[in-house]
């Protein structure tokens, strides 16, 4: 006998985001970073400012902190992201 | 439901041979926890919404962080393949209700290396009706009604959610309240106040209680009767769990059943009682996790005073449990205070959102 189910997952999807421009270079460019606050994220981070430096040369590197590491970034980290030119954020544990 | 007006699921349908194909379809999509399902047919879902009284559509709530729309027809289908009955499935969508709201973090809870559970604690004239049994084994395999809504919880956070282990559950170890994690509180067992009256629900409302937890912690002191050397005995996990988890205060649940529950409530002790004794001694220096391996992060802070709870108000005090012996259990909270445990009514307040704590 044929059993007919239903599917069980979302079928109505979230908004969802759209990724930003990719910039064609980060020479001269600002970039943020935007650490949940582990442990780990400071020598993964401090590696990647000197990088982005050196080999691809950023001209400023930000680093902001979430105030709780498993909610979004607060409102003014946000705000503040707006005046950059990219961020780098969502890993590090 | 009967008759041309019966609205009409949308949910998109599969063919399978017969119950064991359905198994495999389930399985292969990953749409289970690795156990058998319950097929989810039609009928069993509309026969959920009927019970409920929701048409399918209805939007139970979104998701606030990753903004997911979570509907009554899909909380159903989940629920019938967690085993719920049409009776049980309100209480799922309570629950739901309550984990979207924002000060329980779902996002941060599912997704967490910290790896907790969400317990589902029941109160008022629901648990009768559904057969919930709050005495032997209440934090186990209890009984049929709280291990089918305790599953459907994790289905739902499973299809609903993407919270797969390796996807968006990012958790080390878990625990196996992630299989099922419900229980009601033993309400003709005790003197005290319902859970959900000392939350603020109405006396006469079933509530549920939704709440980040861990594993629980049996402890055990039947060599007193004296409500001091009881909850010292509870104290002394929440100290531990400080000192080898989190040191930071959270929402724990201390769980009393009947034998501990007698000689505290013989003393006179109310919950409140309780709480706040809990609340002086569950605490510990900051230098204390240097006793454990963890001196790197005392810093300059040697002396500062961590509590177990923010305040009184953060311990959740359930009487559950068998008749006899000298146990009890301490839940702890997943991450501080990161999250908190919301109680919302069932089914008093179809279209609104849960009162806020």
């Amino acid at each position: 006998m044929i059993v007919r189910v239903l599917d069980p997952t979302h079928e109505l999807k979230a908004a969802g985001v759209k990724s930003a421009a990719r910039l064609s270079s980060l020479e001269g460019k600002t970039v943020g970073f935007i650490s949940n606050g582990k442990e780990g994220t400071k020598s993964y981070f401090a590696q990647l400012e000197r990088m982005l430096r050196e080999d691809f040369g950023v001209a400023n590197v930000i680093w902001r902190t979430k105030s709780n590491y498993s909610a979004p970034a607060d409102a003014h980290i946000l705000d503040e992201a707006r005046r950059w030119h990219a961020v780098v954020t969502g890993v590090g544990d | 439901m009967q008759g041309s007006n019966r609205p009409t699921l949308s949910s998109k349908t599969y063919d399978a041979d017969d119950f064991v194909a359905v198994q495999e379809l389930f399985h292969s999509n990953g749409w289970t926890d690795g156990l058998p399902i319950v097929p989810p047919t039609e009928a069993a879902v509309e026969a959920c919404l009927e019970w409920a009284l929701m048409p399918p559509d209805q939007l139970i709530g979104i998701e606030p962080v990753r903004e997911q729309p979570i509907t009554a027809e899909k909380l159903a289908v989940n629920a019938v393949m967690a085993g719920c009955l049409p009776m049980h499935f309100p209480i799922v969508a309570t629950a739901w209700q309550a984990m979207m709201q924002e000060e329980f973090l779902l996002h941060g809870v599912t997704s967490s290396t910290g790896g907790c559970a969400i317990l589902i604690i029941i109160n008022g004239p629901v648990r009768i009706e559904i057969g919930a049994n709050a005495t032997f084994n209440a934090l186990g395999n209890s009984d049929r009604a709280t291990s089918v809504i305790g599953r459907a919880i994790r289905l739902t956070l499973i299809n609903l959610m993407d919270v797969r282990p390796g996807g968006i559950d990012r958790t080390t170890l878990g625990h196996p309240g992630k299989f099922s994690y419900c229980l009601a509180e033993d309400e003709e067992g005790t003197n005290w106040q319902p859970l959900s009256i000392v939350r603020g629900i109405p006396d006469g409302l079933s509530a549920v209680t939704v709440m980040a937890a861990l594993a629980p912690r049996q402890i055990m002191n039947e060599w007193t009767t004296d409500p001091k050397e009881i909850l010292e005995t509870f104290a002394a996990e929440m100290r531990a769990n400080q000192r080898h988890y989190s040191i930071y205060g959270g929402n724990y649940a201390v769980v009393i059943p009947k034998q501990l529950r007698d000689h505290i409530e013989a003393a006179g002790w109310t919950k409140r009682d309780i709480a706040e004794f809990l609340y002086e001694r569950a605490r510990i220096r900051r230098k204390e996790w240097a006793d454990v391996g963890k001196a790197a992060i005392v810093r300059d802070r040697p002396e500062k005073i961590h509590t177990a709870l923010e305040s009184p108000d953060h311990l959740l005090v359930v009487a559950a449990g068998g008749p006899a012996g000298g146990f009890g259990a301490v839940i702890p909270p997943w991450m501080g205070s990161k999250t908190k445990a919301v109680t919302a009514a069932i089914g008093a307040c179809v279209d609104c959102e849960p009162p806020k704590r």
